[in-house]
């Protein structure tokens, strides 16, 4: 195969897609390749198995590969095996989690129209807990209905 | 004695040092905040001397997790977020999103969308380049062919605001076709643009091209070898400038440049110079590709009208039941693309932009990935850059024209 023009893998676009969650085919990486001679394209579909999931490394065949497969591991936790320089490359290097997964919340807050104070979402990237609106009146610290009662005082007046 | 080189600076995950390994080293950090790296660039820059060793591009401070958001919103208003990426080409993130969704879609824009797209396109090429311009020139201190490249990209955004309401994120473009009609009397203020760019460019050429400072900063400066650029995924001006003879708009034509006249401009130095030659030709090559369009410019719908993509009109909806349902179903729902994957490239001012989407059949992107051709072109900085001196490696970035809010999405 005539490597020197598929090397414009160019064109490549390492782009992962998070499936199905706990699947072992959950992530797949998806490599497109140019061929600029005979004008086609490729496209090349790898399941990344295991946890963290892990795959052969592209950059030393495209080194084009080395910036989409940080950008992979960034936003995905892909492993690749074989990359030169395999850090974060979009988020801080602290950061913690892979945003594009699609367990990782856009931290969001549902709207609604009484205050809820218990929807406070404590970090950037925690799902918020799904709460139905007027369901949750125990955890606004108040009583279930029934079982509240007047005060004393208050009886004596009525 | 610190002895740090880039690996071991990077290694601890510190910032700028200016201690050297040995006598002559040091390594500089560059940016992010910083004029001549167009944007929020940071480069870790290993001297010896006056001479770069090594370079790294450290990028990342744009991040907005666009790719993300656009999974959260449907595909229609996933196009107002395309269009914030790459802030200086617009309409060609648009054009490159919305011919992805065509593509799942299975939906054909009628003539003169495709008209008004290439129309908007080839302007956006012109306003893109006029940017790099005024900046090339800028960084190698011709400070006033800034001047000249922002009026004249002041006439252009206008001509946006005519068309689309908007100067800059217009989301005009939309999958289907394009949102609006042009307005009334869009015609001459076309020709004008064209007349006055033409006659424009060559007056930039009389200021910089035989300008010997220019040359002499430029010539031999930031050599990108065919190779190096083939292996860095190189692609547009820069790749052209280095030989690779590569459009995307002539060799794997899309919506209607298989039908207009232009040329590829190709340059086998590989320098600043050559990409600078490289793109003011581009510029005349859109001018010629403006007036094809102007004048074959046909009458008709400019936007597909099938009922389950495009609200009904105003008058319909005041008549029809059917058109009723079917407004109130796109505007609170939107439409669903059957599931499949799809990518397609278009031609941007700065290489191939191209538009990675996966559907599962819902109404909003699984996944949406954009190739773009910044995040790409910036891995050519060190191959440029090495070996050459500190004042040659501004005059590199300001050739490659990044767009951070492309690179960082």
């Amino acid at each position: 195969m005539d490597r020197s023009g598929l090397a414009r893998a160019a064109a490549g676009t390492t782009s992962g897609a998070g499936f199905a969650q706990d699947a072992d085919d959950r992530f797949e990486i998806v490599v497109q390749l140019l061929h600029d001679v005979r004008k086609e394209r490729r496209t090349i579909h790898v399941t990344a198995p295991g946890d963290p999931p892990a795959m052969p490394s592209v950059a030393e065949v495209w080194p084009t590969a080395d910036f989409m497969e940080r950008e992979a591991f960034d936003l995905f936790g892909i492993r690749f095996d074989g990359h030169p320089n395999l850090t974060r490359i979009l988020m801080p290097d602290d950061w913690e989690g892979h945003p594009l997964r699609k367990d990782y919340g856009v931290g969001k807050v549902p709207v609604e129209f009484v205050p809820q104070p218990f929807l406070q979402i404590d970090a950037p990237g925690q799902a918020p807990e799904k709460v139905e609106a007027g369901r949750d009146v125990d955890r606004l610290g108040q009583s279930g209905p029934g079982e509240r009662v007047w005060p004393e005082e208050d009886r004596e007046q009525a | 004695m610190n002895t740090q080189t880039i690996a071991e600076i990077e290694a601890v995950g510190k910032g700028a040092y200016v201690e050297s390994a040995d006598e002559n080293r040091m390594v500089l950090n560059m940016g992010p905040v910083h004029p001549a790296t167009h944007g929020v660039l940071r480069l870790l820059v290993e001297l010896d001397g006056e001479t770069v060793v090594h370079c790294k591009p450290i990028i990342g401070y744009l991040h907005t997790g666009m790719e993300k958001e656009c999974e959260d919103q449907n595909w229609r208003s996933a196009v107002t977020i395309v269009t914030r990426m790459d802030y200086l080409a617009p309409l060609f993130n648009e054009q490159a999103y919305s011919l992805a969704v065509e593509s799942l879609l299975g939906v054909e824009v009628p003539r003169r969308g495709q008209f008004i797209r290439t129309l908007m396109a080839e302007m956006n090429r012109l306003s893109s380049h006029l940017v790099w311009f005024g900046t090339q020139g800028l960084d190698m201190g011709a400070i006033s062919v800034v001047f000249y490249g922002f009026r004249e990209r002041e006439i252009i955004i206008d001509f946006y605001e005519m068309v689309t309401g908007l100067r800059m994120n217009h989301g005009y473009i939309i999958p289907g076709g394009v949102w609006q009609d042009l307005p009334d009397g869009w015609e001459p203020v076309c020709r004008n643009i064209v007349a006055t760019m033409r006659s424009r460019i060559d007056e930039y050429e009389e200021l910089l091209s035989l300008n010997p400072i220019f040359l002499e900063r430029t010539t031999g400066v930031g050599v990108l070898s065919p190779e190096d650029a083939e292996a860095a995924g190189a692609t547009g001006p820069i790749a052209r400038a280095s030989g690779i003879d590569w459009d995307i708009r002539r060799d794997m034509p899309y919506e209607i440049y298989d039908e207009l006249e232009f040329d590829v401009p190709v340059a086998d130095a590989g320098d600043v110079y050559a990409r600078y030659k490289v793109r003011m030709q581009e510029m005349r090559e859109s001018c010629g590709i403006l007036e094809q369009v102007i004048d074959q410019m046909p009458s008709g719908d400019y936007k597909s009208m099938d009922p389950k993509l495009t609200p009904p009109s105003r008058s319909e909806l005041n008549r029809s039941m059917e058109a009723v349902i079917h407004h109130f179903k796109l505007v609170t729902q939107g439409y669903t693309v059957p599931a499949g994957e799809i990518y397609t490239a278009v031609e941007s001012p700065r290489g191939e932009l191209g538009v990675m989407a996966i559907s599962d059949g819902g109404t909003s992107p699984y996944r949406l990935h954009v190739r773009d051709p910044s995040f790409v072109n910036l891995q050519a900085l060190p191959a440029m850059a090495t070996g050459g001196l500190v004042a040659d490696l501004i005059a590199s970035i300001a050739s490659i024209d990044p767009v951070m809010g492309g690179v960082d999405r």
